[in-house]
């Protein structure tokens, strides 16, 4: 089918800068290589909340626990046939107990410190210490998108906010996944939640030469809350695929820290992430096509979805 | 250098509204003078807020009730345009027709779904002579309602609390008591500050787990999920932060 390569970057806040907190957001691949397939991309975004001051670690810790499942999965000829469709809840299971394995090591490791707890209860009050002592993963929280590439398939899992966006060969932007009405108004489902598993969002798409995306973006939320309009947030999913044929993927990788930078100065202010899946094989051979609009807000997906109801 | 990818880029718009009680009782013992004073005091506090969180559009605007509701300041204006014009009392306290107002304004569109969480702050002496109940419901039956940080301000003894922590719907926020013009002045900057912050550069928060249901597969969402029950806003925040009541004392003139 040809060669993928993944690139991206993550930038810190504006707003972050400004109080002093780190970037939250992480951004991993695997192989370390980028190329495939396969190929296996992650971000999370940690919540950042006064209850989630670990949101970094979570999420750092979140996109190396999906990229070991990913690999596992894909390994030993996993990337060679479609995946067990059934077996897709129990992936997503599997993840998020590795995640939630992950952070309580991390916390026996490092106790929450005086200044962490003081810290908590000056900015949270005393109901945000005692959620924390129920449920010390809370301070973990994170979302994660992950798009798992084999050689005839595409896996997207996304639990909580952000984006993942596909590019047709012909421009074409669609959202592979289903919609969650309740990412609203900054309120995003987590992995530290309990029964984390059951707010992932799955898709399967079976793919060809001919009928795979030429690009798949993930974004965290502050990509998009940096558009005035939703359709400006889709045109990035066009003008990417323009540019990659226009340029080469490696001067438009070079190019993502100062547009990222930018979204986010004259933005949303959050930190900001971006990977892009790119199917670099299929695009010496097309024309280039006249530029497309941007699909309109939410019917999916490129051509060559299959989506299973398990 | 590449042309950046992507449409017109711009900072999230915050709503401000503030919801002023002008019923009669309002006339009395100079409370109406007080609030217009302590509004006009806050202004620059606010606009400092403002400008220290830039990637927040702050707009403003004003809703007065009394025998009705209508917009004192109906036009969304920039945080640094905003003058604050005196408002008179008059009238009985129709607070429902109040909430309905803001209600049609928190549709989307017009708003928008990438806007932050707008800040409602409730004014009132008195109690409510109109349908409260069905004002309250068309407030919260918006998603922009529900997701709103609401904040109440209650004006001497005859403020009905009962009403105000229904309209503020958290268990970890009460109402703020001002029995005196200083009080209200506290008040009012607080939430002309720390209130602003605080929404200015909200933080994620965890909505509540979905029932057990299967994933989501490629179209289908859990069961309950989509539409599903939503917690209250940046509210914690607002409680860590909230001042603390203080006893009465012999200031108190309401």
């Amino acid at each position: 089918m040809g060669a993928w390569r993944v690139v991206g970057t993550s930038v810190r806040g504006a707003s972050h800068r400004r109080r002093g907190l780190p970037n939250q957001d992480a951004l991993r691949w695997w192989p370390d290589s980028g190329e495939g397939p396969p190929l296996a991309v992650a971000i999370a975004d940690g919540h950042g909340s006064a209850r989630c001051f670990r949101s970094d670690v979570g999420a750092r810790l979140a996109v190396e626990t999906a990229l070991e499942v990913a690999a596992a999965t894909l390994e030993g000829g996993g990337a060679d046939r479609p995946p067990d469709l059934a077996g897709l809840e129990d992936l997503v299971e599997v993840l998020t107990r590795r995640w939630q394995a992950a952070t309580q090591a991390h916390y026996l490791a490092h106790p929450f410190g005086p200044e962490e707890v003081q810290r908590l209860v000056v900015e949270g009050g005393a109901a945000a210490q005692e959620s924390l002592a129920a449920n010390p993963l809370l301070a973990y929280g994170a979302t994660l998108s992950t798009v798992w590439l084999g050689q005839t398939f595409l896996l997207y899992f996304q639990l909580g906010d952000g984006e993942v966006l596909t590019v047709s060969q012909g421009g074409q932007v669609g959202r592979p996944l289903p919609g969650d009405a309740r990412l609203f108004g900054g309120q995003t489902t987590s992995l530290c939640a309990p029964g984390a598993w059951r707010d992932f969002r799955i898709a399967f798409q079976t793919i060809s030469a001919g009928t795979s995306p030429a690009v798949v973006l993930l974004s965290t939320d502050g990509y998009p809350n940096a558009f005035r309009e939703d359709a400006g947030f889709l045109q990035v999913g066009a003008d990417l695929l323009d540019l990659i044929r226009q340029e080469g993927l490696d001067p438009v990788a070079a190019g993502l820290e100062s547009w990222l930078a930018e979204a986010t100065e004259q933005g949303s202010g959050d930190d900001v992430t971006l990977g892009l899946l790119c199917h670099v094989g299929a695009l010496p051979a097309l024309l280039r096509p006249p530029a497309a609009a941007p699909a309109a807000a939410s019917p999916p997906a490129a051509a060559g979805i299959a989506v299973g109801a398990l | 250098m590449i042309r950046r990818p992507g449409g017109e880029l711009a900072t999230r718009p915050l709503h401000f509204i503030w919801l002023a009680d002008c019923s009669g009782s309002m006339g009395s013992h100079g409370k109406i003078q007080a609030l217009n004073n302590a509004v006009r005091e806050a202004i620059p506090h606010m606009q400092r807020v403002a400008d220290e969180n830039p990637n927040a559009q702050v707009l403003v605007r004003v809703v007065r009730f009394a025998s009705g509701a209508q917009w004192h300041l109906g036009q969304t204006t920039p945080v640094a345009d905003f003058k604050w014009d005196d408002l008179k009392a008059g009238g009985t306290t129709d607070m429902g027709a109040a909430l309905k107002l803001v209600a049609g304004e928190l549709k989307i569109p017009p708003m928008s779904d990438r806007a932050l969480p707008p800040v409602l702050v409730m004014i009132s002496d008195g109690q409510p002579t109109d349908d409260f109940g069905k004002g309250l419901d068309a407030l919260l039956g918006e998603p922009w309602g529900k997701k709103a940080v609401r904040v109440a301000i209650a004006i001497g003894d005859d403020a009905d609390l009962e009403v105000l922590r229904r309209f503020i719907a958290h268990p970890e926020i009460d109402p703020l008591q001002a029995n005196n013009p200083e009080a209200l002045v506290r008040h009012i900057r607080w939430v002309s500050t720390a209130v602003l912050q605080a929404a200015s550069s909200p933080a994620s928060q965890t909505a509540p787990a979905a029932p057990a249901a299967q994933p989501a597969i490629g179209g289908t969402v859990p069961a309950g999920g989509a539409g599903g029950s939503v917690q209250a806003p940046p509210a914690p925040v607002l409680a860590a932060v909230a001042p603390v009541a203080a006893p009465g004392t012999s200031a108190d003139v309401w």
